[in-house]
């Protein structure tokens, strides 16, 4: 298993400290493969981002600042420690999409530099993220052993009425990643991309099933 | 010697935890397939980290992925199995008492569809299906948790006696529906004819067929053969970055019914979690997967 899981910094993958730096998230580009060190901000909860977007809204500040940094769409399990720590049992990504019609004002409003999760975002997002210079990090669904071995710390924990995976969460995190970027802030999304190509193929691919029907016999 | 309800319990437990916590070697020598094929060098590098992350969880005893689903059970009864209190309470005690147990503990998967509040219980949770096979002695449970990254996308449409180009595109036409979203590569299910309930239950025990096997029938397999190239020329790739790896297997499969055809297509996600084991007379468990 030695090819397996090579994952690490040695194989050439670039790290970028977060909070991104709006100069480092313009950077970017649609398709790089990233790890990133430093802070993240973390929830997979509608509840959550509604009510990030009423603190939005209404003028008043989240439970910590979120300004410049960065919203990702990742479920956590939290808990208490006995010496009154904090400590996560395990993280992975959600998806993304269940977020699209809420991310734009606060991608907007917050200036985020990086948001992610899996299965990207919609168009309407894409154009906030080239506004304002922020990209989309596609992480690995089913990653969580990996994801959760790059947790350093935690260093914040909000919404501790909501359900653990819908908690807001700031954590420390080193070597997270590869991460692919999905969307850059150039208005690049390999999503779009890649629907408008298989898109394009269908009638290509539907001729060669048709082909491959008669050739069979159906 | 009666299977108990004590070894149903103790067995539906077991094999939801098993199945968290490791993805079938079936579906691992599958993305082992898919690596030495793929030409992306991207797609390459995720599904290195896609078997990178099985083997940790397996090493490790972790959590493939934190969405632990909800839980899903078939059970088949041989109807020649002696039976020793409620089996049906068995599975239901027995998610509840792991639930209880599990390090680290499950998210809250389970979901009010009326109100979408989430804990551990809800009606009819478990879910369960029920079949009977003749003659046996046993009792067998396959374990199958459902999360929304890739149940979100299964779909079904009925047809006025289709042809099969007609099958074929809509199939197509709900692979790019799904697009980048399902966690692929995935496995995917196709459930034609019988009636509505009936088409979404074969799909979905298709999706439960070994990776890498050929179906019996071979019209079938020749169905899926082009499907899966079909599907796999879409370019999605795996998690939907782009590839020539969108689907592992594309497994069909049909019952006979009126001129109406229902078609369902469902979908795994690429971590296909499954676990499957016997109940015999004497009281061993044979674990399959």
């Amino acid at each position: 298993m030695s090819d397996i899981g090579a994952t690490t910094a040695a194989e050439g993958f670039r790290t970028i400290r977060m909070p991104m730096s709006r100069d480092d998230a313009r950077s970017l580009r649609a398709g790089d493969m990233i790890l990133v060190d430093g802070e993240i901000v973390i929830t997979a909860g509608l509840p959550t981002v509604q009510r990030l977007v009423a603190c939005a809204e209404g003028g008043r500040d989240p439970s910590f600042p979120l300004d410049g940094g960065s919203l990702l769409h990742l479920g956590s399990y939290s808990q208490d420690t006995a010496d009154g720590g904090l400590e996560i049992l395990y993280m992975n990504p959600t998806t993304s999409t269940r977020f699209n019609r809420l991310m734009p004002g606060l991608i907007r409003h917050f200036g985020l530099t990086a948001v992610g999760g899996k299965g990207g975002l919609d168009a309407g997002c894409v154009a906030a993220m080239q506004e304002v210079g922020c990209v989309y990090l596609s992480f690995l669904g089913g990653g969580a052993p990996l994801h959760s071995a790059a947790i350093q710390a935690v260093r914040e924990v909000a919404y501790g009425d909501l359900v653990a995976h819908y908690r807001l969460v700031r954590l420390a995190v080193s070597a997270l990643g590869p991460l692919t970027v999905g969307i850059d802030a150039h208005g690049n999304s390999l999503f779009d991309t890649l629907q408008d190509q298989a898109r394009d193929r269908m009638p290509a691919i539907l001729e060669q099933l048709a082909k491959d029907r008669a050739a069979a016999g159906g | 010697m009666p299977i108990t309800y004590d070894a149903v319990k103790a067995l539906s437990a077991d094999l939801y935890d098993w199945s968290l916590r490791a993805v079938p070697a079936d579906t691992k020598d599958g993305l082992r397939r898919a690596l030495e094929t793929e030409t992306q060098d991207g797609a390459r590098k995720v599904l290195r980290m896609m078997l990178g992350s099985a083997q940790k969880a397996e090493d490790e005893g972790r959590f493939v992925c934190s969405d632990a689903g909800v839980p899903v059970y078939h059970v088949t009864i041989g109807s020649a199995a002696r039976l020793d209190g409620d089996i049906k309470a068995a599975i239901s005690d027995g998610f509840d008492e792991l639930v209880g147990r599990i390090s680290p503990p499950l998210l809250k998967h389970v979901t009010n569809p009326l109100t979408n509040e989430r804990g551990y219980k809800g009606r009819d949770m478990p879910l369960v299906t029920w079949d009977v096979a003749g003659g046996a002695d046993w009792i067998e449970i396959l374990c199958q948790p459902k999360a929304l990254g890739s149940g979100r996308w299964a779909a079904l449409e009925t047809f006025s006696f289709p042809t099969l180009a007609e099958i074929e595109a809509y199939v197509m036409k709900v692979v790019m529906q799904a697009g980048s979203q399902h966690c692929p590569p995935v496995i995917i299910g196709v459930g034609i004819g019988g009636s509505f309930d009936v088409a979404a239950r074969i799909a979905s025990k298709a999706t439960m067929r070994r990776v890498g096997s050929t179906n019996d029938e071979p019209v079938l397999a020749a169905m899926e053969e082009r499907l899966l190239r079909a599907v796999n020329a879409t370019g999605f790739g795996p998690m939907g970055t782009g590839g020539d790896t969108t689907a592992l297997a594309v497994h069909v499969d049909y019952a006979s019914g009126h001129g109406y055809t229902p078609v369902a297509v469902c979908f795994n996600c690429w971590i296909n979690r499954r676990t499957r084991a016997r109940l015999h007379a004497d009281g061993s468990v044979e674990r399959f997967e």
